[in-house]
C-alpha cells in the first residue's frame, strides 16, 4: 500500500469560488479533505465601531456595505431598530410601509438571482450565470429609479422612505412581476432540470434539521433543512402580516434542496409584490420625526428576515446623538460555521458546491 | 429517460437565440438613466448661502466649505471643495440643502489615474449659467418652512 502525504492546500482569499476575500486552510489526503480551518476578516472594515462615530440616520448608508447583494433589507434592519428604540414603530405612514415591502421582496428576488447565477456559475454552467443576470439587472434598475443607485441604495429613512415612486414606476414593476414566473420556469428548465447539474449537488453536502439548529443556520437555508420558520410569517415585522404567501421548505437540506428552495422563495415574493402593488394607499412617505435623532436611554434588538437569513442590529442608546453600541448579528457568518463540520470527508469538488450553497456574502461575514 | 432534461435546457437556449439582443453596447450607446441617478455633483454657486448644512449631514467630512462675511454681515461663498474620495455618495448633502444649490448629476464616467484628481472643487469649476440667478420657487417655501424645522431641532435637542 502506498502511503500518500497530506497536503496543505490555501483556498482563497482570492478564489472566485469563496464569492469574496475568504479564505480556508484545507487539509488534503489525495482529492479528500481531512480538515478544514475557516479564516475570516480580509474585508473587515469595522463597521460597529464606524457607527459609533456617527449619528443614528448617517449611519444608513453603510447598512448598503454590509451584505452588498441586499442593501434595502440590511438598511430596512437598522431603520427598524432605530424607531423601535424611539417608540415611532406604530406611527410610519402606511404608504411607506408598504413601499418598504415591495423595496424589500425586489431586493431578494435580485439577491436570489445572484445566488442563482453564482451557484450555477461554480459548478461551471456559464448559461444559467448570464439568464440570472439578465433578470437581476431588471429587480436593480427599478431599485436604481427610486434610489438613484444600483447597489447602495441608502432609500430607508428613520420614520418611513427617502421618495416617493410614481405611476410609471409602478407599470415598469407589473412588467417585470409579468415576466418574473417565466424567468423562474427557465431556470428551472436551464439549471435545475439538468442531468450534470442534479449529479453534482444531490446528496452533496447533508445538513440534518438538528445539524441545522445546533449550527444556528437561518432563513433559506434553515427552511431546505426542513425546518417551518420564516419571520415573516412567524414574527411578523411591519405589515407582513397581510400578505399571504408559502413559506416553501427542503426535504434533506442537501446543497439541492438549498438551491430549490430559493427558487420557490422568488415565486413567493413575487406573489407579495403584487398583494402590495394592489392595496398601496395614497399618502406620506415620512413620519413626523425630529430633524435631530435622539432616542431615550435604553436599548433595542431587531430581527428581520433577510434574503440570507436573520439579520439582527442590538442597538444601546446613552441619550445621546450618536448610538453609544451598534451591533450587527449577521446570518452569513453564523451560517459559516458549517463548512468545517460538513466539509470533512468530502471530495474537493464538493467542497466548492457546499460553500456556494449557503449564499454567503463576505462584506457581512466581516462586516 | 436520462439527458431529457439537457436537452429542454437546450431547447430554451435556442428559443431565446433569435431574439432582440439585451447587450448594450455601451461606449457607443449610451445608458438611459433615471431621473434620480446619483452620478457627480454640481453647484449652482449664486444660489449657495454657504450655512454649512451640507458638510453637517455628510458621515465622511467630505465636504470643505470656505466663508467670508461681506459688508451686509451676510455670509458669502468662497470655496467649496468636495474630497470625493472618501464620498459614499449617499445624498445627504443634496437633501439637506435648503436653497437646492447642490445638485446630482449624470457624470458617472470619473475613473481617474490618480487619486487626488477624485476631488471635486465645486466652485471654482462653476460655469456660470442664466438658469441659475433666477430665484426659485421652492427658495421661498423653503424659508417659511425653515422656522419650523429649527424649532423641531430645538425641542429635540
Amino acid at each position: 500500500m502506498l502511503k500518500t502525504q497530506e497536503l496543505t492546500l490555501n483556498m482563497g482569499p482570492q478564489h472566485p469560488s469563496t464569492h469574496g476575500v475568504f479564505r480556508c486552510v484545507l487539509n488534503l489526503d489525495g482529492e479528500y479533505i481531512t480538515k478544514v480551518v475557516n479564516h475570516t476578516g480580509y474585508l473587515h472594515r469595522g463597521l460597529e465601531k464606524l457607527a459609533e462615530a456617527r449619528t443614528y440616520t448617517q449611519f444608513i448608508p453603510y447598512n448598503g456595505r454590509l451584505d452588498y447583494c441586499s442593501g434595502m433589507m440590511n438598511e430596512l434592519a437598522y431603520v427598524m431598530t432605530v424607531e423601535k428604540l424611539m417608540g415611532i414603530t406604530e406611527e410610519i405612514p402606511e404608504r411607506a410601509q408598504y413601499l418598504r415591502v415591495i423595496m424589500s421582496e425586489l431586493q431578494r428576488i435580485a439577491s436570489h438571482t445572484i445566488y442563482v447565477a453564482s451557484f450555477s456559475l461554480d459548478i461551471a454552467g456559464f448559461t444559467g450565470f448570464m439568464y440570472a443576470f439578465r433578470d437581476r439587472d431588471r429587480a436593480l434598475d427599478l431599485i436604481e429609479a427610486a434610489s438613484g443607485q444600483r447597489m447602495m441604495p441608502n432609500y430607508m429613512r428613520i420614520g418611513g422612505v427617502a421618495a416617493d415612486v410614481d405611476e410609471n414606476w409602478f407599470s415598469q414593476l407589473q412588467k417585470l412581476l409579468d415576466d418574473m414566473p417565466a424567468s423562474l420556469d427557465e431556470y428551472d428548465g436551464l439549471i435545475t432540470g439538468n442531468e450534470i447539474f442534479q449529479a453534482r449537488v444531490k446528496n452533496v453536502g447533508i445538513v440534518t434539521r438538528e445539524m441545522a439548529l445546533d449550527i444556528g443556520f437561518s432563513g433559506p437555508n434553515l427552511r431546505a433543512s426542513g425546518v417551518d420558520h420564516d419571520l415573516r410569517r412567524d414574527e411578523p415585522y411591519g405589515i407582513y402580516d397581510r400578505f399571504k404567501f408559502d413559506v416553501p421548505l427542503g426535504e434533506q437540506g442537501d446543497t439541492f434542496d438549498r438551491f430549490v428552495v430559493r427558487i420557490k422563495e422568488m415565486r413567493q415574493s413575487v406573489n407579495i409584490i403584487k398583494q402590495a402593488i394592489k392595496d398601496i394607499p395614497e399618502g406620506p412617505i415620512m413620519a413626523k420625526v425630529p430633524k435631530v435623532i435622539k432616542p431615550p436611554v435604553g436599548e433595542a434588538f431587531h430581527c428581520i428576515e433577510n434574503s440570507k437569513g436573520h439579520l439582527g442590529f442590538h442597538i444601546v442608546s446613552d441619550g445621546s446623538t450618536k448610538p453609544y453600541r451598534t451591533r450587527i448579528y449577521s446570518p452569513c457568518f453564523v451560517s459559516l460555521g458549517f463548512f468545517p463540520i460538513v466539509a470533512k470527508g468530502q471530495h474537493l469538488m464538493d467542497a466548492v458546491v457546499t460553500l456556494a450553497s449557503i449564499d454567503i456574502v463576505l462584506g457581512e461575514v466581516d462586516r | 429517460m436520462f439527458g431529457q432534461g439537457l436537452i429542454k435546457g437546450l431547447g430554451i437556449t435556442f428559443g431565446h437565440l433569435f431574439e432582440k439582443k439585451i447587450t448594450q453596447q455601451y461606449p457607443e450607446e449610451r445608458p438611459v438613466l433615471p431621473e434620480r441617478f446619483k452620478g457627480s455633483f454640481s453647484l449652482r454657486v449664486p444660489k449657495c448661502i454657504a450655512c454649512g448644512l451640507c458638510s453637517n449631514a455628510c458621515p465622511n467630512n467630505v465636504i470643505k466649505i470656505e466663508s467670508e462675511k461681506d459688508e451686509n454681515n451676510k455670509k458669502k461663498l468662497t470655496g467649496y471643495k468636495m474630497m470625493a474620495e472618501r464620498c459614499l455618495y449617499c445624498g445627504f448633502c443634496v437633501e439637506a440643502c435648503p436653497t437646492k444649490a447642490l445638485l446630482w448629476n449624470h457624470n458617472f464616467e470619473r475613473a481617474k489615474f490618480f487619486r487626488e484628481d477624485v476631488n471635486l472643487d465645486l466652485f471654482n469649476s462653476y460655469v456660470p449659467s442664466p438658469e441659475d440667478e433666477k430665484p426659485a420657487k421652492p427658495e421661498k417655501e423653503e424659508e417659511t418652512a425653515k422656522p419650523e424645522k429649527e424649532e423641531e431641532t430645538a425641542q429635540a435637542s
